[in-house]
């Protein structure tokens, strides 16, 4: 009997032992993987420090010593270096207030229009317009930001080269689409461009620009009143957009976010990747506006190589070619 | 000594089993999100949620999470979900919130939402003073005009067995 018990024991431990740990795998390291999954793939390239903000009018508070800091200070709860670090911390985070979404829609609305004003206006193909808003709305909607909408053009040009504006614009050239050989490669380049609309890459140069300095609040009725204020702001990011280039660092960023994307929506998360390389090799690119705004080709595949390997199982994933052959028509 | 023992022991895999059980808290990244009866992109959808609505994880099953919300329970799409609150609810929203920043234009982004539509009127008068031609500006408002239902994006998931459909 005292045998039958202790075996008893010994079993009802081990089921303790198996018991705990299987159930973390199931209620665990499942949500882990998938939080992996919604989460970017790879820790966000530092972003730069902001510029301090200037003293401005409109903010009467940053050389006094108002609010709670000045309270704070006056009260000897913190000495003048720690008030002064504060307020001066306070200033900065006041100076670099986020643009709303309404401002952000008017900015990128207007930079669309330039878009088709520089690179050869609309392309005309209703079929292959629709397929591409499919394609884009299927990337958008497992996005990090899928309650705005999102829009998607096709330019005509034959220059290999895909734009997105702020608040949801997103095109991409005809020479760009010939040169694609798959749906997959397709989503990853539209979610690629709609990964620098979630992650506001260009509203971030804005609210780092030095020509902005001393404008606390970008609100329609402040662009409003003031039209050179707009100007500013949109030959700012049109030079960003069209001429510079952003940050090499927000490349390579929205193309991991971009491939997640992808992957989220189904397709084979190699196929960016392999459509980079291919933009890379190829004589076309070489005229395009694309070599002065983006990384190397290189540095592109590179980077998204180094990572590629937390798609388990990834050449299971589609990249219908079938679907896009017919879509492109050819 | 034995009934104690095996007391001690029902109760050490009672309270294992049950934090490991406490739902985790995930959030509907959409609304109109679908709740449905079963971990299948084809099942009956039960009801629509909006976004920012707080949801239990009680399962996983593939693509699909069986959750808890306002007392139903059904399975979401994994990737309609976001481990993150809403803007606003915490960490430096709180912060720049206090301050009086981002707390504001989150508020103001999940009002408008989908809700703004066309070419800004500050927008359009910028162009045509810079002389931009009519129709780069008619094709940024053909473009807004474009727009793909929700049916035939989900036909066109199932025809490529993406998203919720993929295998």
């Amino acid at each position: 009997m005292k045998t039958k018990t202790s075996f008893f024991i010994l079993f009802l431990l081990g089921l303790l032992a198996w018991a705990l740990p299987s159930y973390s795998f199931n209620f665990g390291d499942v949500l882990k993987e998938v939080e992996k999954s919604s989460r970017p793939p790879e820790k966000s390239p530092p972003k730069e420090e902001p510029e301090p903000a200037k003293p401005q009018a409109q903010q009467p508070q940053q050389n006094g010593g108002g609010g709670l800091i000045g309270l704070g200070d006056s009260l000897g709860i913190f000495d003048k270096k720690t008030s002064k670090i504060l307020q001066q911390s306070v200033n900065t985070l006041k100076a670099l207030q986020p643009i709303g979404y309404e401002e952000e829609k008017a900015i990128g609305g207007r930079l669309a229009v330039e878009v088709f004003n520089r690179y050869g206006g609309a392309y005309e193909d209703p079929e292959l317009l629709r397929y591409v808003n499919l394609v884009g709305q299927a990337v958008a909607e497992v996005s990090n930001r899928p309650d705005i909408d999102y829009h998607f053009a096709i330019l005509n040009t034959e220059y290999p080269n895909a734009f997105a504006t702020p608040g949801g614009y997103v095109f991409v050239s005809i020479g760009l689409l010939k040169m694609i050989e798959n749906e997959a490669q397709l989503a990853g380049v539209l979610a690629h461009e709609v990964a620098h609309i979630t992650r506001k890459h260009a509203l971030q140069t804005l609210e780092r620009s030095r020509s902005l300095q001393g404008v606390s609040s970008l609100t329609l009725t402040v662009m409003d009143k003031d039209p050179g204020l707009f100007d500013k702001l949109i030959d700012e990011v049109s030079n960003t957009l069209f001429t510079k280039g952003l940050d090499k660092n927000l490349e390579f960023e929205a193309d991991k976010y971009g491939r997640e994307f992808a992957y989220r929506t189904g397709y084979y998360p190699g196929a960016l990747k392999k459509f980079i390389q291919r933009l890379g090799a190829s004589k076309k690119n070489s005229g395009s506006i694309f070599n002065s705004t983006h990384p190397t080709s290189r540095e592109r595949y590179n980077l998204l190589n180094k990572s590629s390997s937390r798609y388990k199982k990834a050449s299971l994933y589609p990249t219908l070619g079938k679907r896009f052959q017919v879509a492109i028509k050819r | 000594m034995n009934r104690l023992l095996f007391s001690f022991l029902f109760f050490l895999i009672g309270i294992g089993l049950s934090s490991q059980a406490a739902a985790e808290t995930w959030y509907v990244k959409k609304s109109s999100t679908k709740l449905q009866a079963e971990a299948k992109a084809r099942s009956k959808v039960l009801g629509k949620l909006n976004k920012g609505t707080p949801v239990d994880i009680l399962e996983k099953s593939g693509k699909f999470f069986k959750v808890s919300a306002g007392g139903e329970t059904g399975w979401i799409f994994r990737f309609k979900l976001t481990k993150k609150a809403p803007s606003g609810s915490g960490g430096d929203g709180d912060v720049l919130g206090a301050l009086g920043g981002q707390q504001q234009i989150a508020a103001r982004e999940s009002a408008y939402g989908s809700s703004i539509r066309g070419l800004s009127p500050v927008s359009e008068e910028h162009a045509i003073k810079k002389g931009v031609s009519p129709a780069s500006i008619e094709s940024v408002k053909e473009m807004e005009r474009y727009k793909v239902d929700d049916d035939a994006l989900d036909k066109f998931l199932e025809e490529g067995r993406l998203g919720a459909y993929a295998d």
